[in-house]
């Protein structure tokens, strides 16, 4: 029962219904481990056809074109494109930073990881949800197929703020334990005092097809703040005093501008896709207009 | 440092400063006190820590320079201590901490060279030492013409000084410095107790040193004989150098000698400017122009001008000049000429044919009304009060003696005054005249010379006595004077009564044409009789004493502005006023009477008033004081008004900046 309260808080009935006409799509093409329902870069079964060849002496006499040896009295053999799954991993930052803004930058990032990983169960992709710094102990869950949906839906309401690893490390650890190639999507506000090109480095080693969705508040975006102010960071303390004048939040939005721009470019000059989104922005909208035109979705 | 103290004047003491002082560190502290950040929780400060990198350099000082507000309430703080500096220039600084303010209100501050009034120049810029003043600075305001009057004395309190400035009112005085001086310096020399040398000398009190400071045009008379002493004295002219002035500086009217029923006028106008002028000079009677005359008169000289006038009886004389010029008090010259009064005489004694003969002429008639009485009179009680409260003006005794002498001039024909002054001397026969006093206006166009007389006694008058005729065997005739009056004693009958009780004749002098214009000389001198004449002028400030002609217990003066004065006698039928404040012809009426008993004119008439020219230095007994500043300088131009302006726009943009969150 909750189960269902939960699905409506994360996602509708009307997303869903919206979401299951999608699918999730790779840049690379990727060898799954099990058949799935993707074009393959390997020559198989499937009905999409590839090309022909001719017969060699034991090839699958299945697969010989009668129609064309009718013609021209030669044997060739169809080849199909081969279907295999796909490996679609969703991590989410839940770090303590997560859960600012209204609606919370985590339950965004939940909604999100969770329409993406629906679309990925419905075409039977291997789907997995993972939260940064998760231990060992409690691994995620492998889901597969539509009706892991509601285990995917538990496991994400189950994600509670709070858990505050550095970004690197965070992927890091998810590195070691996930060697599977397929797309990777990293949900996290990217705001780690480490820096994010070490975490973003570790991903591009595993030639996953990175799509990195940075997720900012309006609180972020356009603080409205004013008087004199100390800053605490909710994550490690740190204090930041600012007296708010209007050069001061315009030197903000630079430096905000300089870090969007500057995550943007080192993605892209890695081959990885950055997408800003703010919490104001329905996750419908995002799934359908933004990341669509960002072909991570079909 | 001394250009410094010409730039600001110190409002506060040196404690009031420390509390001021101290507001600045307090708005800081304040500041930082409030400065207790308001912590908000943000998901990182991470972009903060990198927007405020840069500025964690100098965090301190980058806080004060973002804060705006706090920048405009130390603002606000310094434009109120330079405020209350108060920076001026082009101002003379007050020297000392006690300040003696003389203020020149005499006639001749009224000039309009300095607008608006001279008077009005020196106050402002003694309201302007008053406001250099320091705190535990005292002043003392004195405003002087011919008198002194101490307007405030040394106190600390500048509002009631600058009041007490402004409500110095212009005179039309002469100027003299002497008063004030005395005045001041009375409070800043004390007096010794004993003369110099004596070895009981004592120091009365502390001698206190003050600053003197004169603010006049500088037309006074070199005050002698004083010495400033602990004073200090600074002298500020008034008024400009080149103010042009025309006045009239004489104005008399006159009865020709010639031509008993005509009049003549005089007038002496006074060029006080740089340059000749050609001036009308207007003459008016009663109110009506009777004559003009065009007169030039050159620079620093004086023109006379005479207006001859015939069938003057009487009446209201204005000299004008069309000379619209600085000073116009001295424009208008005032002059009336009574009306004539007929003297009331008493004659009392026998029956005397010669003198009723004398006494009836036509001339006589004109001039006085002549009563004869017998000399039972004389101890009639009505009559001794009458006479002893002045009753008549001339009584001659004829061949008889008051007990008293009476309040009124008297002759005595064949006596002597009574009392001890007076005494006859040997009995003289057929005495021959040796000399007569012509000068004497008695005996004026008298020949006496060849007066035949029988019998005769010498006359001796009390000190000061003089002799009109003098025979071999002393004086005949003399005059002498007595509390104000002139008895004349005659030492020999006109007519005498001879052994038979006859009455003979005792001298030719009655049939001689010199008798008729001798009585009508003791009618005019002694009777005070003749025709219309001249009222007094006096100067402004100047007290008049009056005479009534009847007896009366009040007189009433009424000035030229219509303001009406009752006196009361004062001794011998003499009333003294003392209001001319101003120009004009004053009236003059006695007991009750609606009747103008006569006039009197207040002029100015003061050549040292209207010469407007500044002086350049007064003289104080052998000090010499130079004017310290150009009257033009002297007025401290204050800048704080404009400050404090100032810093009610930073106050107003300060509350803007606070409501509307404006930061730049």
């Amino acid at each position: 029962m909750t189960a269902t309260t939960n699905v409506s808080n994360l996602l509708s009935p009307e997303l869903l219904h919206q979401l299951e006409h999608l699918e999730l799509v790779t840049r690379k093409v990727f060898r799954g481990h099990l058949k799935g329902e993707r074009r393959s870069k390997r020559k198989g079964q499937s009905v999409e056809f590839a090309d022909f060849r001719n017969y060699v002496a034991g090839d699958d006499l299945r697969f010989i074109d009668w129609n064309l040896y009718a013609r021209l009295d030669k044997l060739f053999l169809k080849l199909f494109l081969e279907e295999e799954d796909l490996h679609f991993y969703a991590l989410i930052d839940a770090s303590q930073s997560m859960d600012f803004g209204q609606p919370t930058k985590l339950l965004y990032a939940k909604q999100l990881a969770g329409a993406l990983g629906f679309i990925g169960l419905c075409r039977a992709d291997r789907v997995k949800i993972e939260v940064l710094g998760a231990s060992r102990q409690q691994p995620s869950p492998v889901l597969r197929g539509r009706r892991s949906l509601w285990r995917m839906l538990e496991y994400l309401d189950g994600i509670q703020p709070g858990v505050n690893v550095p970004l690197a490390e965070g992927v890091k650890s998810f590195c070691l334990r996930n060697s599977g190639k397929g797309i990777l999507v990293l949900i996290t506000d990217l705001m780690d005092k480490g820096g994010y090109e070490t975490a973003l480095r570790f991903l591009l080693a595993q030639h996953l097809d990175v799509y990195v969705i940075q997720v900012l508040s309006p609180e972020e975006l356009r603080p409205e703040l004013q008087g004199d102010l100390k800053l605490v960071d909710c994550e490690d303390a740190d204090m930041a005093e600012i007296t708010v004048s209007r050069p001061l939040m315009e030197r903000y939005q630079k430096t905000l501008a300089a870090f969007i721009n500057g995550a943007r470019e080192y993605c892209v000059r890695r081959g990885m896709s950055h997408l800003l989104a703010s919490t104001e922005t329905p996750v419908e909208q995002l799934v359908a207009n933004y990341l669509r035109q960002r072909g991570l979705v079909r | 440092m001394s250009v410094l103290q010409g730039l600001f004047t110190n409002t506060l003491l040196w404690w009031q400063w420390l509390i001021l002082a101290a507001v600045p560190p307090l708005i800081v502290l304040l500041y930082f006190l409030k400065l207790k950040r308001r912590p908000i929780e943000v998901p990182s400060t991470y972009l903060w820590s990198r927007t405020i990198e840069d500025l964690h350099v100098n965090s301190i000082w980058q806080r004060l320079r973002q804060s705006l507000l706090l920048f405009l309430q130390l603002l606000l703080v310094a434009l109120i201590m330079l405020a209350l500096l108060r920076p001026g220039w082009q101002g003379t600084r007050l020297e000392g901490t006690r300040v003696i303010l003389l203020v020149d209100a005499s006639a001749s501050m009224r000039a309009i060279d300095d607008q608006p009034s001279r008077l009005d120049e020196a106050k402002k810029q003694a309201v302007s030492l008053v406001d250099q003043m320091k705190p535990g600075d005292v002043a003392m305001v004195i405003s002087f013409s011919d008198t002194a009057r101490i307007e405030q004395s040394f106190t600390e309190n500048r509002r009631l000084l600058i009041d007490r400035i402004q409500q110095i009112e212009p005179t039309i005085h002469t100027t003299n410095l002497e008063e004030a001086l005395r005045a001041a310096a009375g409070l800043a020399n004390t007096g010794r107790a004993s003369t110099k040398g004596d070895e009981q000398d004592v120091q009365v009190a502390d001698a206190l040193p003050a600053t003197l400071y004169i603010l006049s045009d500088g037309g006074m008379r070199t005050v002698p004989d004083f010495a400033l002493g602990n004073l200090e004295a600074k002298y500020l002219p008034i008024g400009t150098a080149t103010a042009a002035n025309l006045a009239i500086v004489a104005f008399s009217v006159d009865r020709n000698p010639e031509f008993p029923d005509r009049a003549q006028v005089f007038g002496r106008v006074e060029n006080h400017g740089e340059e000749e002028q050609a001036v009308e000079v207007s003459l008016f009677h009663n109110g009506q122009l009777r004559d003009a005359q065009q007169t030039t008169v050159p620079a620093h000289a004086s023109s006379g001008v005479k207006f001859d006038l015939s069938d003057l009886d009487a009446g209201l004389l204005r000299l004008e000049l069309a000379a619209p010029d600085a000073l116009a008090e001295d424009n208008i010259a005032y002059a009336a000429m009574n009306r004539p009064r007929p003297a009331r005489v008493l004659i009392a004694g026998p029956d005397n044919d010669a003198l009723r003969v004398a006494l009836r002429t036509d001339e006589v008639a004109k001039m006085a009304t002549v009563e004869f009485a017998d000399e039972s009179l004389l101890t009639d009680p009505a009559h001794q009060e009458n006479a002893a409260t002045g009753g008549y003006d001339l009584i001659i005794y004829d061949r008889c003696q008051p007990a008293k002498s009476p309040l009124a001039n008297t002759v005595y024909i064949g006596r002597i005054p009574p009392g001890d002054a007076w005494s006859l001397g040997e009995p003289l026969t057929g005495p021959d005249i040796l000399d007569v006093d012509r000068a004497h206006p008695l005996m004026q166009l008298l020949e006496v010379n060849k007066l035949q007389i029988a019998e005769a006694r010498s006359v001796k008058g009390p000190a000061g006595s003089g002799v009109l005729v003098d025979s071999v065997g002393g004086p005949l005739i003399m005059i002498g004077p007595r509390q104000g009056f002139e008895d004349l004693a005659i030492g020999f009958e006109l007519i005498t009564t001879n052994a038979q009780g006859q009455q003979v004749g005792n001298t030719d002098w009655p049939r001689l044409y010199a008798f008729p214009l001798f009585v009508q000389n003791v009618l005019q001198y002694l009777g005070g009789a003749g025709g219309a004449t001249a009222a007094p002028s006096v100067k402004p400030g100047t007290p008049v004493t009056l005479r009534a002609e009847t007896p009366v217990d009040t007189m009433r003066i009424v000035s030229p502005a219509g303001k009406s004065t009752t006196l009361q006698r004062e001794g011998q039928n003499t009333f003294v006023y003392s209001l001319t404040d101003e120009l004009g012809i004053y009236e003059v009426y006695e007991g009750s009477g609606q009747q103008v008993a006569r006039h009197f004119t207040v002029n100015l008439f003061d050549s040292r008033e209207s010469n407007l020219a500044p002086a350049e230095s007064i003289k104080l007994s052998n000090t010499e004081v130079k004017g310290t500043t150009s009257a033009t300088t002297v007025t401290r131009k204050e800048l704080w008004r404009w400050i404090v302006l100032l810093g009610l726009g930073v106050l107003a943009f300060e509350w803007y900046v606070y409501n509307r969150r404006v930061y730049f």
